[in-house]
């Protein structure tokens, strides 16, 4: 058991010491407004989710935030919509479960990038599935979906 | 979504407001006629004037009534077909996270705290969100009452006909509630993850005869996550699964389409291989991810624990091995439980992940693992020998590849075992002359299967994906060493040819048909064809 003890050790220090520093956040909210506006210089809320971006008095999209379930906990997703109402980008802020994470990938996720709320957006369709994390590929689908049918006219 | 949670909640507070209006209306129209009736003409020119201030209550409140239903029109399209009361603590989970996470909190501290809050703030000039609604923490169905807990479930359920090979390769007929599992998830912060897998197999177990049970609960997975960065999270010590191969950590029958987990996880992989471990794993780009882990090591042990010593020995009189060139390594693995490990042996495994841009659809892995020993302590032969250490291998590369925007679908596979010492191996003492292992075992495998969408029914879109999977493999290679004579029948050396359907009503559901035909080299031949249908679910 000693080797237990040996090889474990430095990992739980790392552990211990790099865990008070937050979670496995990707992006925070602040920084993927500012990556999928980058021109934006303010953005106003609409509601408790999302943000009008504006390049002064212009407007530039939505960028909304939202949560689905992956595997069995919440992955935390921003979906930035442009004055047509298309995907600009959809970003994985938060994903917390210890498999499935490939849908933070942007060779995935970039899939969505000009899809509007007329578009299919159904796995295996017009989506790519990720073999081995079926469940998060569909509920993050599912989740830009209803963010398109949500916002994807308030964006124009 | 707090506005839209604002407009559930009120308005099932309205809906319950407004048959108590009426009624209160009714009552006060009734008893205001009754009134007017007993009253003396002499006082008429007062009791003109109440009844007109009662009219004027009544008219407001008409008029309170109208409104409140041209509110609860307008607010009903836009909540088609939804229960107002589940949406509520979901919606506001949703708002008061996403508002923590902007003022730098995490949502999972937040999210369950201020649901009345949240709801407390709605406003009337809430957005209608068709659609908004996330899914259900406790397996699908339920808001989670604590917050970061979650519960999944899988299971599969198998029946039809097979060849016995123990009743001479008679055909039976049969049922198997093969696993139910539940799987806690509990998100002890955002970013420290507890996991568990809880096994109920072949209908569980009961200690009175005539309930019948044969089967087992077991522990299969029990770690907790600490994530750390990306590239970089530790799983704690606990019983975690080796990662080798796809199908040992991607076990869920929605994850293949063969009723039985494909072939090479049956032995050669001895899945579900699950170990005492800890391990490291994260992301090095993207498109390329990794494991390492360090286990306890799988033992040449096939017997049950009336053959352990109290000393973590095998007992004197015998034992079966754990790794046969029948079964190859399907019964060697460690025990998880009580201290009773038949080694200090520690075996070390690290897989590799790949998805590669420039090819769309496809997935791949490398892995393998690798114990210095698998010898137990005391082992020994049956001419009386000491068996001394062995080392054991285990090498897996497998593909899948959807291929983009059609229905075809590729796997294949490769594994193959190395046992550095045949001479100390159980299977080659053990004076059974048929069983006996030689310096590797392999076993290759392709699959091809077509998914063809059904189209919407019972309000979910079905697919249906046929597919042919041929195995082969040898289990009993040259190299053999040790006591035992060495007349192998021929039985090790098998051919699977596994043809079938599997219909999806949903991702999180299968139902399955597969029929096998299993050649091996044994004059008697496999006698295991079958034709068997299965149900399962992930969710």
């Amino acid at each position: 058991m000693t080797s237990w003890i040996r090889l474990t050790a430095p990992a739980a220090v790392v552990a211990s010491m790099a865990s008070p520093a937050g979670a496995v956040q990707y992006l925070s909210i602040a920084q993927a407004q500012k990556q999928a506006f980058p021109s934006a210089t303010s953005f106003a809320a609409i509601d408790g989710r999302a943000w009008k971006a504006q390049a002064g008095s212009q407007v530039l999209g939505v960028f909304v935030v939202d949560h689905v379930i992956g595997k069995h906990l919440y992955i935390d997703y921003a979906v930035a919509l442009d004055t047509g109402g298309r995907v600009q980008r959809v970003e994985i802020l938060q994903y917390r479960e210890s498999y499935g994470g490939e849908v933070k990938e942007n060779s995935w996720l970039s899939q969505f990038v000009g899809k509007t709320s007329g578009s299919a957006l159904k796995v295996d369709r017009d989506i790519r599935n990720i073999s081995g994390a079926t469940l998060s590929s569909h509920h993050v689908t599912e989740g830009v979906k209803r963010v398109l049918a949500a916002y994807g006219s308030r964006a124009r | 979504m707090s506005i839209r949670t604002g407009v559930c909640v009120g308005g099932t507070k309205r809906r319950r407001a407004f048959p108590a209006l009426i009624a209160a209306a009714s009552i006060l129209t009734a008893s205001n006629g009754t009134a007017g009736a007993a009253e003396d003409a002499s006082s008429a020119s007062g009791a003109q004037a109440s009844t007109d201030a009662l009219m004027k209550k009544l008219q407001a409140m008409e008029q309170r009534i109208k409104s409140l239903e041209s509110q609860l029109k307008k607010q009903q399209p836009a909540e088609p077909g939804r229960a107002a009361k589940p949406a509520a603590s979901n919606t506001a989970g949703l708002e008061s996270g996403v508002r923590a996470q902007a003022a730098g909190e995490t949502p999972g501290k937040t999210a369950s705290q201020a649901p009345g809050k949240a709801a407390g703030q709605a406003s009337p000039k809430a957005p209608a969100d068709p659609g908004m609604q996330p899914k259900k923490p406790i397996l699908g169905l339920l808001d989670s009452p604590v917050e970061g807990l979650a519960f999944g479930a899988y299971g599969e359920v198998k029946y039809g006909a097979f060849r016995n090979p123990d009743a001479g390769g008679k055909w039976q007929n049969g049922f198997d509630a093969h696993r139910l599992v539940l799987l806690p998830t509990y998100a002890i912060t955002p970013n420290i993850i507890f996991n568990a897998e809880i096994e109920l197999e072949h209908g569980g177990i009961a200690f009175d005869a005539d309930d019948k049970r044969h089967g087992s609960a077991e522990i299969e997975q029990m770690f907790v996550d600490f994530k750390i960065a990306d590239q970089f999270n530790w799983r704690a010590p606990g019983i975690d699964l080796v990662p080798i191969g796809f199908i040992n950590q991607r076990h869920e029958p929605t994850q293949f389409y063969s009723v039985n987990r494909p072939e090479i996880y049956n032995g050669l992989i001895p899945s579900t291989f699950m170990v005492p471990s800890s391990s490291i794993y994260g992301r090095l780009m993207d498109g390329l991810s990794y494991q390492i882990q360090i286990s306890t090591s799988i033992e040449d042990f096939g017997s049950g624990f009336d053959l352990r010593s109290d000393a973590n020995g095998v007992l004197a009189g015998g034992y079966a091995p754990g790794i046969t060139g029948l079964s190859a390594l399907h019964d060697s693995r460690p025990v998880v439980g009580d201290f009773r490990q038949l080694s200090n042996t520690m075996a070390y495994a690290g897989k590799l992940d790949f998805r590669p841009s420039f090819l769309p659809g496809f997935a791949g892995s490398v892995s393998g693992y690798f114990s210095p020993n698998v010898t137990p302590r005391g082992a020994f032969g049956d001419f009386g020998n000491t068996l001394g250490r062995a080392s054991l291998g285990i090498f897996d590369a497998e593909f899948r590849y959807r291929v983009p925007d059609t229905g075809l679908e590729l796997r294949g596979e490769y594994a193959q075992v190395f046992l550095g010492k045949p001479e100390n191996m159980r299977a080659n003492n053990d004076t059974d002359p048929t069983n006996n292992v030689g310096k590797t075992m392999y076993a290759a495998s392709g699959e091809i299967a077509y998914h063809f969408p059904l189209g919407t029914i019972l309000n979910s879109e079905w697919e249906a994906v046929p597919f042919y999977r041929y195995t082969y493999e040898n289990l009993q290679t040259s190299g053999f060493a040790g006591t035992d004579a060495n007349t192998p029948t021929g039985a090790g050396q098998l051919q699977f040819h596994t043809l079938g359907i599997a219909v999806f009503p949903s991702p999180k559901l299968v139902l399955k048909a597969t029929y096998q035909k299993v050649i091996n080299r044994d004059p008697a031949g496999a006698q295991s064809d079958s034709f068997l249908g299965g149900l399962g679910f992930f969710f």
